[in-house]
């Protein structure tokens, strides 16, 4: 397995190592929404790759050389010796319909060697945990799934999927990796702490977030925000994600992160459910301690992993570039030295990743965290 | 250099090497911006939380007021609840232990320290059930005899099993004992002292089975007895059964009241227990009968003797409360396997033995026989059919004439009694006179005759007397003196026509009353006869105790006339007497002329016989009393 970086910017269209070009077989690119959103960009990278599936999204922001770059689109063309790829693509319509998408996306690639599958996914209009419940139902949990949802840095305006076309909203892509050469890692960590009292999800329906402990959502958010950030809203709340937890079982809780609101109705809408009943509290992050669980989750994904060299999929979650700000390439030195110099990597700014839990193995969505799988081909 | 500065530096920095002073600027200042903000956030947030949380503390602390509170009442309800707890466990009748699954007491109340005497230290919880039960043991608060009384109880409470036992102390208590396991291992046991309910028991029992009087076994023990020993039958024990019947008990009742009658009893039972064998049964059945259960292989001499050995001991004179009291039994006897094998038929068949033993005369004893069965049946039978032709009138009056011998005219008429059975004809008095005695029919039936014979007699020329018999039965009815008077009222004959005729036997029984009912009679004018003299006793103390009109010399001198001289000389002698007393001597049985001359030669006043006519109906009186007339002005 071998690897190249490529980028691209308004004023040096696309630099790196091209040479091998024709027998890369995967490229996955990101880039902010507006530079995806033309033709040209895809027909280029076609041009360059043309026998590689080519899949991409928008993101809030690139990860490159150990930085985040926003004028720039990343690339990462991959070259499997052995395992066989395979690229599919489903519309999405709204986050209902994320569950029969994920059974969709599940049926066409389900195999007997598939070996993982990592998906990118519209950011906007799924519910996250409804898809990789959707694709989890088909393959089994036995099957590695990573990923993540696009992003659109702060303005959560629209989302798009490019799956050997041009990026588009309103659909859900991945690619199924088949043999038994590949390895898959992955981890996912967080670094936030909760604090201030746990109070109870008193209403909710799917993600859509009503009610804590009797009182609106909105109404929470907004005091701690206060008049300053709350104008930033449904971003700013990005600053405050939520952890959610089954009373019935306290380890396994989960980090939830905010979409979208509603003023009127004084409604949230989060990337994942909020189930009514479960005990939720308030989360904030501290810069060092956003950087160690970024290194805490390239640890877990460079588990089992060959000594060779491999490659990482960075998806780090746009509350954390809010917060940290200029900070933000902390947390990618902490993973980047983690995961060491053979590893090659590239990422993005989402609006989610997906990934196993650490603590119980079943594949979710993860928010606020900083999710990487790592992909490796044994000789 | 601070890390962030660098990197800001590092930007600012131009690939020639060159220093972008503006851009270096601007990043910083972003970067205090970025720090500003983030520092304003989280302020914000500290107090916001910190806000929330004294709100939430103050929340907390007022939710543990009031469950402070609650626990308090709590407290206090429980600590109530447990007084009444106490209160009820230690004013129960029964002593209750509870343990638990290690037997260890967990409570215990006032009365099962008390049951068991145990110790202020003994009772505290978690005294070792051990503990307690050797304290028991040593004390002899245990069941009597049961030497691995301890490691028994200990091995009955791991079983884990309900049960409920009675015991018998070492110390002589009676103990009910109830284990009870309940949840969680634990147990509870309920111990009640039944020592004196036990002996209510017993007593209860002892009184169903025994006569409250004389505390001989009764009818109940007596039938126990029976079975048990008809089981022996089978194993060929034989025994006999002796039914007593007191004679003369009624009159000592009736003169002397039921204390002495009571302790009469008494002395009776103890006189009883004194005749027989140990492994004899002496029972009293009610009022003056006893039972006698006698085990003896030598049956029927064995029964035999023993019931001998009864006659003569209650024929002794009893003294009672000053009283000599002279009474008898008479004895009925059936013996296993002849008589019997079943104890409703062998008291059944010594019953009737007894009935035979006093129609053969009192204070004696008879063995069944089985034609007495047969006899019964027929005694009952014609009992049925007395009652039956009472109530349908089958009954008839005969009258036989009685002969004046200085007037040579008929004097009056005797009223015989007749029954006509539909089935079997004409019944001779004899037949069914002691019957209707025994079961006091003879009360209407005497009532019926006297009222008949009084009425019948309303119909005869007013010089003809009516003589109507009276059972001595009759004198035990308080109403005979104004059944009497009534019968002549309702006829309309003058009380001097009727005569009554008593028998001695009359005079024998209850004799104070009877003496004065005659007296009353003879009041109203009503003649009394000595009816059969020279029967019985012929005791010349009743001519004494009573001034009879009449005496009527029993017909079996007349028929021993001509054996010899005696019947003639006692004919004279009673003749005799009546004249000195003043009372018209009446013969009976007159079938001949000679017999007629040779009383009237000793001077009897009346005559009766078939000489004179036999008894006739009613119908033929007047017919009779016309063609005499007749004869006796003819023979003039």
């Amino acid at each position: 397995m071998r690897a190249s970086e490529l980028s691209w910017s308004a004023t040096e269209a696309w630099k790196g190592d091209q040479t091998k070009s024709h027998s890369a077989n995967l490229v996955l690119y990101f880039g902010a929404r507006r530079a995806l959103a033309e033709q040209a960009r895809f027909d280029e990278l076609r041009e360059i790759f043309p026998k590689a599936h080519i899949l991409g999204c928008s993101a809030g922001g690139q990860i490159h050389n150990g930085d985040v770059v926003d004028d720039k689109i990343t690339a990462l063309a991959i070259c499997f010796d052995t395992t066989n790829l395979k690229l599919v693509c489903e519309p999405v319509e709204d986050p209902d319909s994320s569950f029969a998408c994920g059974t969709a996306i599940g049926r066409a690639l389900k195999g007997d060697d598939l070996a993982g599958i990592f998906v990118l996914s519209d950011g906007l209009n799924v519910n996250g945990s409804k898809l990789v419940a959707g694709i989890t139902s088909v393959v089994g949990r036995e099957v590695s799934l990573t990923g993540g949802l696009a992003g659109d840095g702060a303005d959560f305006s629209e989302t798009l999927i490019g799956a050997d076309d041009a990026p588009r909203a309103h659909r859900v892509a991945a690619v199924g990796f088949y043999g038994p050469a590949i390895r898959i890692g992955h981890g996912s960590a967080g670094g936030w702490d909760v604090f201030g009292p746990r109070r109870r999800i008193t209403k909710s329906i799917g993600n859509l977030l009503l009610e804590l402990d009797g009182q609106p959502a909105l109404h929470l958010y907004e005091r701690y925000l206060g008049e300053e950030d709350a104008k930033g809203l449904p971003g700013s709340a990005l600053l405050f994600p939520l952890q959610v937890c089954n009373p019935n079982r306290p380890d396994s809780d989960i980090m939830r992160t905010v979409l979208a609101v509603d003023r009127e109705r004084r409604t949230m809408t989060f990337a994942g459910d909020v189930p009514e009943g479960w005990i939720a509290q308030l989360m904030h992050g501290n810069f060092d301690r956003l950087s160690a669980g970024a290194a805490d989750a390239a640890r877990q994904a460079q588990y089992g992993i060959g000594d060779g060299e491999s490659v990482a999929i960075l998806v780090s979650c746009i509350g954390r570039r809010l917060l940290m700000g200029q900070r933000i390439s902390d947390e990618i030195e902490a993973a980047s030295a983690e995961l060491g110099s053979k590893t090659r990597r590239i990422g993005f700014y989402s609006y989610g990743g997906i990934s196993p839990h650490a603590a119980s193995g079943a594949c979710e969505l993860h928010n606020q965290t900083m999710t990487i799988t790592t992909f490796y081909e044994a000789a | 250099m601070h890390k962030l500065f660098a990197k800001l530096l590092a930007k600012a920095t131009k690939s020639s090497g060159q220093l972008d002073l503006d851009l270096l600027g601007q990043l910083v200042s972003t970067a205090f911006e970025e720090a500003d903000h983030d520092r304003r956030r989280t302020d914000r947030s500290i107090s916001l939380m910190v806000e929330e949380l004294d709100q939430l503390n103050r929340g907390l602390e007022k939710t543990i007021a009031e469950r402070t509170k609650q626990l308090f009442q709590r407290e206090a309800e429980l600590i109530s609840q447990n007084q009444r707890f106490d209160a009820a466990i230690n004013n129960m009748a029964q002593g209750l232990c509870m343990f638990d699954a290690e037997n260890r007491l967990l409570v215990c109340n006032a009365q099962y320290a008390k049951m068991y005497s145990l110790t202020a230290e003994q009772m505290k919880v978690g005294t070792p059930l051990r503990t307690i039960l050797e304290h028991r043991f040593a004390t002899g608060m245990c069941p009597k005899d049961e030497e691995d009384f301890v490691e028994r109880v200990i091995d009955r409470t791991s079983s884990r099993k309900p049960y409920v036992l009675v015991s018998e102390q070492a110390d002589g208590r009676i103990i009910s004992y109830v284990y009870q396991p309940i949840a969680g291992g634990s147990w509870v046991g309920v111990h009640q002292d039944i020592t004196e309910q036990r002996r209510a028991e017993e007593k209860i029992a002892h009184m169903a089975h025994h006569d409250a009087l004389t505390g001989l076994p009764n009818r109940v023990l007596l039938r126990e007895q029976l079975n048990h020993h008809l089981r022996d039958v089978q194993r060929s024990v034989s025994f006999a059964v002796l039914c007593l019947d007191l004679d003369y008990f009624k009159q000592v009742n009736d003169t002397l009241g039921h204390p002495i009658g009571d302790a009469l009893l008494c002395a009776v039972a103890n006189r009883l227990r004194e005749c027989v064998q140990d492994t004899d049964v002496v029972t009293r059945l009610g009022g003056d009968e006893f039972a006698i259960v006698q085990i003896g292989v030598e049956q029927p001499t064995s029964a035999s003797t023993l019931a001998q050995k009864l006659v003569d001991a209650l024929a002794k004179p009893f003294s009672v409360d000053g009283h000599e009291l002279v009474i008898g039994t008479s004895v009925g006897v059936s013996v296993t396997p002849n008589d019997g094998t079943d104890a409703d038929v062998l008291l059944k068949n010594a019953d009737m033995a007894l009935y035979r033993a006093k129609e053969n005369g009192r204070s004696g004893f008879s063995f069944f026989e089985p034609e007495m069965d047969a006899k019964m049946h027929e005694r009952r039978t014609l009992e049925i059919d007395l009652r039956k032709a009472i109530a349908v009138g089958e009954f008839e009056l005969f009258y036989q004439p009685l002969m004046n011998l200085e007037t040579d005219t008929f004097s009056g008429f005797e009223a015989l009694l007749r029954w006509n059975h539909p089935t079997k004809g004409l019944i001779s008095p004899t037949s069914f006179i002691p019957l209707a005695e025994d079961t006091g029919l003879i009360i209407p039936l005497g009532e019926w005759v006297l009222r008949q014979a009084c009425s019948e007699a309303a119909k005869w020329p007013e010089n003809i007397k009516v003589a109507v018999n009276l059972s001595p039965v009759q004198f035990r009815s308080k109403n005979l003196v104004s059944m009497v008077a009534s019968a002549i009222a309702n006829s309309g004959i003058a009380a001097t026509r009727l005569e009554l005729e008593i028998t001695e036997t009359a005079m024998l029984q209850n004799t104070e009353q009877t003496v004065s009912a005659l007296h009353m009679l003879q009041g109203i004018g009503v003649r009394v006869s000595m009816d059969d003299f020279g029967t019985g006793y012929s005791s010349l103390s009743y001519l004494r105790s009573f001034p009879f009109d009449k005496i009527k010399i029993d017909q079996s001198f007349i028929r021993d006339l001509d054996k010899g001289n005696e019947a003639i000389a006692i004919i004279r002698a009673i003749s005799g007497l009546g004249k000195t007393l003043g009372m018209t001597t009446t013969v009976e049985g007159i079938e001949t002329e000679g017999q007629l001359e040779q009383v009237r030669a000793e001077g009897c006043s009346e005559v009766q016989g078939y000489l004179f006519g036999k008894p006739q109906p009613a119908s033929e009186v007047p017919c009779l009393l016309s063609s005499f007339g007749k004869r006796s002005q003819a023979a003039a």
